[in-house]
């Protein structure tokens, strides 16, 4: 048996190599004949190398030896001290590489001490690159994408996008047929969620189930574009990337008011922001010229780096970790690539050095934050609107106060007469308390409390003190939102930035200049080599990584894997991409053809007969395409924690639409802990609609996140999140069965499916089956959940205070005209629909 | 076979724990890669209990974390000539160039106030503030040449407990988990207990499982509540009504694999099968007052209390049901001096009583139970305290101890090791290690060690790097080894 799977993964593997072309190919553009024709040294030599030989010689010149070099040909053709030439172009005799490779005993390479050992198979890829030329290629992913030709297939009729036209290509060199598309709830679902993060309601579901227009499926991915709820879904993603949360971090984790870069986020996407634009205003938008309050509010993107406030830190020292951070974090979210590792010392694998490393970190040390626990500096926002309500309401209050001063210019001193004369024993107790303190020693408050009253006394003033009241009431409601931005140094106050040798910021090296690693274009000559610069560079057509990274993310959380399955990784040592035409062609049409509009490309997948199979995996799919990764099938995976929670309250009819504003507090156990040095951890739960928030407006505390989401495999944002891992736990399961959240929504289910369908059992069993799987029951699905009801009612009819428990505890009051036992059984039918793998996975 | 075939596999290898989700992509691979047993239980659980390449000395570890850490010059690390010199300026040549948390300019010398003595046939030296642990100094191991790169409470914790100093990366006991999984798989492998009321200074980063899947990540049972988050049935609904929605939702889900094939819903079936289990083995095993009483009182345990003497009794109660890791975070060893119960004078005495004993308990407990012999129990802060007294209390009647990373003291006790041995030595006042340095990667690549792992070759590639829990460094610390 075992045997069997192995031979059919060898051939699905064989087979995976044959469709292997990368765009960076340049002797063998023609078709391979059987196996490869050619060795190619991107696909084929380079991996060994990075794997086995880089340690000593690669890009880093520390620990080289034997002056030798391997990953460019000028150094690694060179005649050596030794005499030897490493690769000598189609000379495999004199090829020292290939003599040291085969050789035996302590002249082997890698040495033997080196724990790496080649196989027969890699030697001989070096004895056939040498004969063949020993032709050097770059990495495929520092070369710029190329728009491939869509390929020829035989079953055109299939094609409904050119991402098809790859897909089938390799499926049909495979022998594989695609699968039947999955019917139209499937879709209705799968789609909704994908686009959104919430299921459809079983009426929208069939309004599009039941449209005949040709055009069905397009208006109905047309109209999930254009909820409110699509921005709400991917700004998910996207604030994993920006490590977005609402506390510090570190040991006292104070809380952090950032949400308004959260809401951004959610706005940016919801206006469908070119993705170009999106990146340039999270980057710079301080430096573009007279950058609107919005394009400062996008700067937060890197002041979600942590701050520690702990006692005895030094703030230069966790200034310098931020700035590291920066750098680290842009790199992996726009280009996939591993700067952080050339921090301390040159990159082991891919081709930057530590110099490079700092020549990015200059631009980013041009910030006039460093490491304070209120996360200066701020940008004080107020909408427009807000402004003109605040000013008008600033004008209104000087206006009152002049009357004021006209009318009693000696009011003052009247109080001061009065408070040493007053019966104090006759005075309300607040006054009192007030009086108390000597007139120095009074807070602001207090002393408006003070004047207030004692003005209040007053005849004259009997009209006005109250209009001032009541104006400074709603003044204090349109207060600034502080969140924190970047802002550049002033000039004069610029730093110079040295290299951190071995990545202590204390231990100095040579100056460096601002500028971008070599491998790469160069940065705009016309601009200041600053933020905007860089941010330009990143979406500067000529740079090969930004688009195909922000592709292969989409695809990924379309389909489930990406088309690069490293998407951390994109250097090296990175997995080669599945379908690399495929890639480079998203990467190309998403710049030039859709000029970077996300939308567009999300519907583009969506659209995609790849994406509306069915995801049914037969026995010969699993041995053959276990992985899927060939698409032979629809996406099935397990959603995201915020996924998971969103669609419970959903469902359920719990969860509130509003949108943005402060983070908010669902109910969680409590810890009874505080944090090191700083707050408790528990919080007081939200109340009224803020209860069924969706789950990205919780408020996110670094070191104590949210239990039930962590389970899910929610990160804690302390750092850059590229993918998050996809767990399958009975912790998981203990959450959707117990926590009272959950527990909750169950409860408000049961009351939707008594109140809302027939008064038969199995119409209430169809109708909750609907409401959380769109698609209508199969029979047997009916009586099963009846089976479970009746089973659940007769041992509840008998036990009326758990009954009572299960069916209010924590939701509230049985409504009028429900029976007790009646709900409390449909409770645990929710508990049970609820938990359906289904729920968990697009079908 | 194709030689691209090949390299795909290099790659494909290293992540195909990626995969392992998604089905039995991952199982199939790990057959072609001959590394069948281990990739395939992985794969199929990634929890199902492994053999550590080399014969192990033991197989679990139960970590005491003195968060804050204490001062080891007041409890181990004797310094008379330090007592001698007692409010002296502090020589400069340990000054310069170095920086400490609180202190600047030239602080005060400042010699133990507690009195040591000499213990067991080891001679150990240990002062009157941990009177019943001087009467098992012959069963403990102390290295008292321990030195970090971090003087700050957070980053020291980050590289003791994930080897480096920022966070992401993955802690040693989700290190442990994902290289021996779990012998019992109705509770988690990897828990991890907090008293004192705080939690420690990284938060749960000192049990996060990194870039390393998240079911190797460390369970915190708590004291309030329920001790596994919802483990408990929502009220009204007892164990026979959950087992009746269990089998109705089996039998859909069942229906489900019938219709779609997906090998994913023949796992979260299991799943709810032994969170069932799971249901009745936490709260057996969290509770304490099952224990006899001349048990509990030995610990100075307390029923239903959130202490670390309780949590000192559960950690013994869960490895004997096969929890591996067990960690156990205890606030208010930062003795700065700040308030009479941070001082080392009293303060510490009053400190140290109830860790004293639970520990001197938890030892003597393990080893009348044979358990020692296969378990490694390790005590320790983050880092030390400094010689002199720190600045904010230069001049203050209460007497503390600044941070300091330069050499401190912790002991072990438990299989494979010497024991009542004293391995390295700070200078003569205990500014540097004088002799045998052990920097915390040595320490963790000596603790993997014991656990059967050679700490370089405990990898998982992640960008592109093969990471592990000791960066690049580490040695195992051979002196110690039995």
């Amino acid at each position: 048996m075992a045997r069997c799977t192995l031979l059919a993964c060898l051939l699905a593997f064989a087979g995976l190599a044959f469709g292997f072309r990368t765009s960076t190919q340049t002797s063998s553009d023609k078709p391979a004949k059987g196996q490869f024709a050619t060795v190619q040294f991107a696909r084929d030599i380079l991996p060994i190398l990075s794997a086995h030989c880089f340690t000593c010689h690669g890009p880093d010149d520390k620990g080289r030896k034997a002056g030798l070099r391997l990953d460019v040909a000028e150094t690694a053709t060179k005649t050596l001290k030794s005499g030897n030439r490493a690769v000598v172009s189609g000379d495999v005799n004199n090829s020292a590489i290939v003599a040291r490779v085969f050789a035996i005993g302590d002249d082997r390479m890698p040495p033997p001490k080196s724990n790496h050992t080649l196989k027969d198979a890699e030697k001989n890829l070096f004895k056939r690159w040498i004969e063949e030329g020993a032709e050097y290629q770059r990495h495929w992913s520092f070369v710029a994408p190329k728009r491939p030709t869509l390929p020829e297939v035989k079953n055109k009729s299939w094609i409904r996008s050119p991402v098809d036209a790859f897909v089938l290509a390799r499926l049909e060199k495979e022998s594989f047929q695609p699968g039947p598309e999955a019917d139209r709830y499937t879709l209705a679902r799968r789609v909704a969620i994908d686009l959104t993060g919430l299921p459809p309601s079983p009426e929208m579901a069939d309004l599009f189930v039941s449209d005949k227009n040709p055009d069905a499926y397009e208006k109905y991915v047309d109209r999930l574009l254009a909820l409110p709820s699509y921005g709400e879904r991917w700004a998910q993603v996207w604030l994993d990337l920006a490590r977005y949360a609402d506390s510090n971090g570190y040991a006292e984790d104070q809380p952090r008011m950032i949400w308004k870069f959260r809401d951004w986020v959610i706005g940016a996407i919801n206006a469908n922001m070119p993705f170009d634009q999106f990146s340039i205003e999270q980057i710079a938008g301080d430096l573009l010229p007279n950058p609107t309050q919005e394009q400062l509010m996008a700067t937060g993107f890197h002041r979600n780096t942590l701050t520690n406030s702990e006692g005895g830190t030094s703030r230069e020292e966790f200034r310098n970790i931020a700035v590291v951070d920066r750098v680290n974090t842009t790199f992996q979210v726009w280009m996939g690539v591993t700067m952080a590792c050339a921090q301390c010392h040159n990159h082991k694998f891919d081709p930057y050095t530590q110099e490079e490393y700092f020549q990015v970190f200059a631009i980013f040390n041009q910030t006039e934050d460093n490491d304070q626990v209120d996360n200066r500096p701020n940008l004080m926002y107020l909408s427009a609107e807000q402004a003109k309500h605040r000013a008008a309401l600033e004008a209104e209050m000087s206006k009152l106060q002049n009357e004021l001063k006209k009318l009693h210019p000696a009011l003052d001193a009247m109080q001061e007469q009065w408070e040493k004369e007053a019966a104090k024993d006759k005075l309300p107790k607040n006054i009192q308390a007030v009086l108390g303190h000597v007139a120095a020693k009074r807070n602001p408050k207090q002393k408006e409390e003070l004047a207030d009253y004692f003005r209040a006394k007053l005849r004259e003033l009997k009209e006005l003190q109250p209009r001032l009241i009541r104006v400074r009431a709603e003044l204090s409601q349109v207060q600034p939102v502080p969140t924190p931005i970047m802002k550049e140094l002033a000039d004069g106050q610029k730093r110079t930035t040295k290299i951190h040798i071995r990545g202590d910021f204390l231990n100095l090296g040579t100056e460096v200049k601002p500028g971008v690693p070599s491998p790469f274009h160069p940065l705009h000559e016309a601009m200041p080599p600053n933020r905007l610069a860089l941010a330009k560079w990143l979406v500067d057509p000529r740079n090969p990584l930004t688009s195909r990274v922000t592709v292969n993310r989409y695809w990924e959380q379309i389909f489930g894997v990406g088309l690069v399955q490293t998407p951390e990784d994109f250097g090296l040592r990175s997995s080669m991409p599945h379908h690399p035409e495929l890639l480079d062609w998203l990467a190309v049409d998403f710049q030039e053809t859709l000029k970077w509009d996300t939308k567009k490309l999300l519907k583009m997948l969506v659209s995609s007969s790849t994406y509306r199979q069915s995801s049914k995996v037969t026995p010969a799919l699993a041995e053959r395409d276990p992985g899927n990764r060939l698409f032979s099938r629809g996406p099935r995976y397990r959603s995201s924690a915020e996924i998971i929670r969103d669609q419970a309250l959903f469902v359920s009819g719990l969860l509130s639409t509003k949108m943005f504003g402060p983070s908010v507090r669902p109910p969680q156990p409590k810890t009874g802990l505080s944090a090191a040095f700083g707050p408790g951890t528990d919080w007081t739960a939200s109340t009224g609609e803020d209860k069924y928030r969706r789950g990205l407006y919780t408020y996110w505390r670094r070191t104590t996140p949210y239990p039930s989401m962590t389970t899910f495999d929610a990160p804690t944002r302390t750092v850059c999140t590229v993918n998050r891992p996809r767990t399958n736990t009975p912790l998981q399961a203990l959450v959707t069965l117990n926590d009272p959240c959950y527990v909750e929504a169950a409860q408000a289910l049961a009351r939707r499916i008594v109140k809302e369908s027939g008064s038969t059992m199995d119409a209430r069993a169809q109708h909750g089956f609907r409401l959380c799987l769109i698609r209508p029951p199969g029979e047997q699905e009916v009586r099963r959940l009846v089976a479970l009801y009746q089973e659940a009612h007769t041992t509840f009819a008998k036990n009326a205070k758990e009954a009572l428990q299960m069916a209010t505890e924590p939701l509230g009051p049985v409504p009028e005209g429900m029976h007790t036992a009646e709900l409390a059984a449909w409770t645990v039918v929710a508990n049970v629909l609820l938990n359906l793998d289904e729920m968990f996975a697009k079908r | 076979m194709t030689f691209e075939y090949e390299n795909r596999l290099h790659v494909t290898r290293r992540h195909f724990l990626r995969d392992c989700q998604v089905g039995i992509g991952g199982l199939a691979l790990s057959l072609l890669l001959g590394d069948r047993s281990n990739a395939q239980d992985r794969q199929a659980n990634p929890l199902a209990p492994r053999r550590p390449p080399f014969a192990p000395k033991v197989k679990n570890v139960i970590y005491l974390h003195m968060a804050g850490s204490p001062p080891h010059l007041d409890l181990f690390d004797y310094k008379p000539e330090l007592v001698r010199r007692n409010g002296q300026d502090c020589p400069q040549e340990f000054l310069r160039g170095r920086r400490f948390a609180f202190t600047s300019g030239t602080p005060k010398l400042l010699g133990t106030p507690q009195r040591f003595g000499q213990h067991g046939q080891s001679g150990a030296w240990i002062s009157e503030a941990m009177p019943r642990l001087a009467t098992i100094a012959d069963d403990l191991t102390f290295i008292k040449s321990m030195y970090t790169d971090q003087f700050n409470h957070a980053p020291a914790e980050l590289l003791l407990f994930t080897g480096s100093p920022q966070f992401g990366r993955p802690s040693m006991g989700s290190w442990v988990t994902y290289g021996l999984g779990s012998d019992n798989e109705n509770l988690p492998g990897f828990i991890v207990l907090v008293s004192s009321g705080v939690f420690p200074s990284a938060g749960n980063s000192d049990w996060s499982s990194g870039f390393l899947p998240s079911v190797y990540q460390g369970v915190q049972c708590r004291s309030e509540g329920d001790p596994v988050l919802y483990v408990s049935n929502p009220r009204g609904m007892d164990r026979s009504m959950r087992r009746l929605s269990l089998d109705a939702l089996r039998d859909l889900n069942e229906m489900q694999v019938a219709e779609l094939g997906s090998p994913e819903t023949r796992t979260r079936i299991d799943q709810y099968e032994l969170a069932f289990r799971m249901q009745t083995a936490v709260p057996e095993v969290m509770d304490i007052s099952r224990e006899p009483r001349q048990v509990i009182d030995m610990y100075g345990a307390q029923p239903g209390a959130a202490s670390f003497a309780n949590n000192c009794l559960l950690a013994r109660r869960l490895l004997e049901q096969g929890v591996r890791f067990i960690q156990l975070h205890d606030w208010g060893w930062d003795f700065h001096g700040t308030g009479a119960a941070e001082a080392i004078t009293e303060g510490l005495r009053t400190k140290c009583r109830g860790m004293d004993q639970a520990v001197t308990a938890l030892i003597r407990d393990l080893k009348h139970r044979g358990l020692l012999d296969e378990t490694l129990v390790i005590w320790g802060g983050e880092f030390g305290r400094s010689p002199f007294r720190e600045g904010r209390t230069a001049n203050s009647p209460l007497l503390g101890r600044d941070h300091h990373p330069f050499s401190f003291t912790i002991f072990m006790a438990g299989g494979g090791l010497r024991h009542g041995i004293t391995h390295g030595a700070s200078d003569e006042l205990g500014f540097d290690v004088g002799d045998n340095g052990v920097h915390i990667h040595d320490f963790q690549a000596t603790i993997m060690h014991l656990l059967g792992f050679d700490h370089t070759r405990l990898t998982f590639r992640f960008q592109g790097r093969d990471y592990r829990l000791t960066d690049v460094h580490g040695n195992v610390v051979e002196a110690i080894l039995a």
